[in-house]
């Protein structure tokens, strides 16, 4: 749709599509279906040559006369490209209950952080709550008060954010936190073993269970929209 | 894939529930000069943008405007979904936004150059309206403005 909007203007589009049975009935001017599962448009990560090949393919279709224009990509996914079924908190279970100190375990986590920023050029995608990296221990802490009935308040908050989105994205940086320090420490987990790590080993994924627990006994919509969000 | 008999179930009904737009023909205009002379921006679903900006809410129409110039350090993902694998992008930004790639294509001559100026939307947008009628034409202007020749759109 967004690719009809631009072209109508004169700029010619190519999309990558994941989803060829939507492809098929929006017809954007040109679209090249790849056989990848959603959050790999263009393959693989860390894989250059077969992102380039993705690419060329995209841009070669600019060179057709008329359109619209469907193409596949001239090459199947290899096995283990398969989207795994989806993993979020209430799924996994808590094999005999998680007791560790979430602040604790957050400072720790840091630190394994801080290597995974040294090895990645500084590549995070933390950072959408605005509240700093080495605040963390008092944002899970803040969590956890919240969790048991406290106000969720952290200083340094984005005066226009309100309280449930600012969890949410609080919650996001956390799992952003946990998530690159388990990439580190296992390169070539998939998402969904990080999925029942996070939610089934660490403090951290209970504070944010009983987090999304208060959030989600609010009459306020927003309230539990921020509960769906922070669980998964 | 996800073709779509290889995603989980659950998955599967929730691709196939979203509203789609059936057209039968497409707008279509011919690049007016050869790919290796073309400015080529980036126009992406995935939800990106700098770490400064405000960050998408669910089912917002706005878009944000990422600077060619911006290091892939500072780019962020507001989308989170278990509908799709984070790990991907948190290894590697060009799994979802190529910029590195087309870096390299620009300096092999294969395009023209980079725009100076890309764009983000946030993904799994039901109701899309707006997108269509304003923060869609806006941004087309945009590039426009930018001299860009070609747009690039990838969705996560």
């Amino acid at each position: 749709m967004l690719a009809r909007v631009i072209e109508a203007h004169g700029i010619a589009t190519t999309s990558i599509s994941l989803v060829r049975e939507h492809t098929e009935k929006l017809r954007p001017p040109r679209a090249l279906f790849v056989p990848f599962p959603f959050g790999h448009a263009l393959g693989r990560p860390n894989d250059p040559e077969l992102q380039h090949r993705v690419l060329t393919a995209a841009l070669d279709l600019l060179a057709a006369p008329a359109g619209p224009v469907l193409a596949d990509l001239p090459e199947d996914a290899e096995p283990g490209d398969e989207t795994p079924a989806p993993v979020q908190a209430s799924a996994v279970p808590t094999a005999g209950g998680v007791t560790g100190d979430a602040v604790a375990e957050t400072k720790d986590v840091l630190r394994a952080h801080a290597r995974w920023l040294a090895d990645n050029d500084g590549r995070t995608i933390f950072g959408l709550s605005g509240i700093p990296v080495d605040r963390f221990p008092e944002v899970v802490d803040t969590l956890q008060r919240f969790a048991a009935g406290g106000d969720g308040n952290v200083s340094g908050r984005p005066a226009d954010v309100p309280l449930p989105a600012f969890i949410r994205w609080a919650a996001d940086d956390l799992k952003s936190l946990y998530w690159e320090s388990c990439l580190l420490a296992r390169p070539n987990v998939t998402g969904t073993d990080v999925a029942r790590w996070f939610w089934g080993e660490t403090a951290a994924g209970q504070v944010l269970r009983r987090v999304r627990d208060r959030l989600d006994a609010s009459d306020d919509p927003a309230w539990k929209a921020a509960a769906f969000g922070v669980a998964r | 894939m996800p073709r779509l008999d290889r995603l989980p179930e659950a998955s599967r009904k929730a691709v196939l529930g979203l509203p789609v737009k059936v057209n039968d023909t497409a707008p279509f205009v011919r690049p007016a000069r050869p790919l290796a002379a073309c400015r080529v921006a980036l126009v992406t679903t995935a939800g990106l943008h700098r770490r400064a900006d405000r960050p998408f809410t669910p089912g917002e129409q706005g878009y944000r405007v990422i600077p060619s110039s911006t290091p892939a350090a500072d780019i962020v993902q507001s989308h989170t979904s278990i509908g799709f694998d984070r790990t991907a992008i948190l290894r590697d930004l060009n799994v979802t936004f190529p910029i590195e790639r087309l870096r390299e294509l620009a300096g092999d001559r294969v395009i023209g150059g980079l725009a100076p100026n890309h764009y983000s939307f946030m993904g799994a947008l039901r109701d899309v309206a707006t997108l269509e009628g304003e923060s869609g034409p806006d941004v087309a202007r945009r590039l426009r403005d930018d001299g860009a020749e070609v747009a690039l759109l990838t969705p996560t």
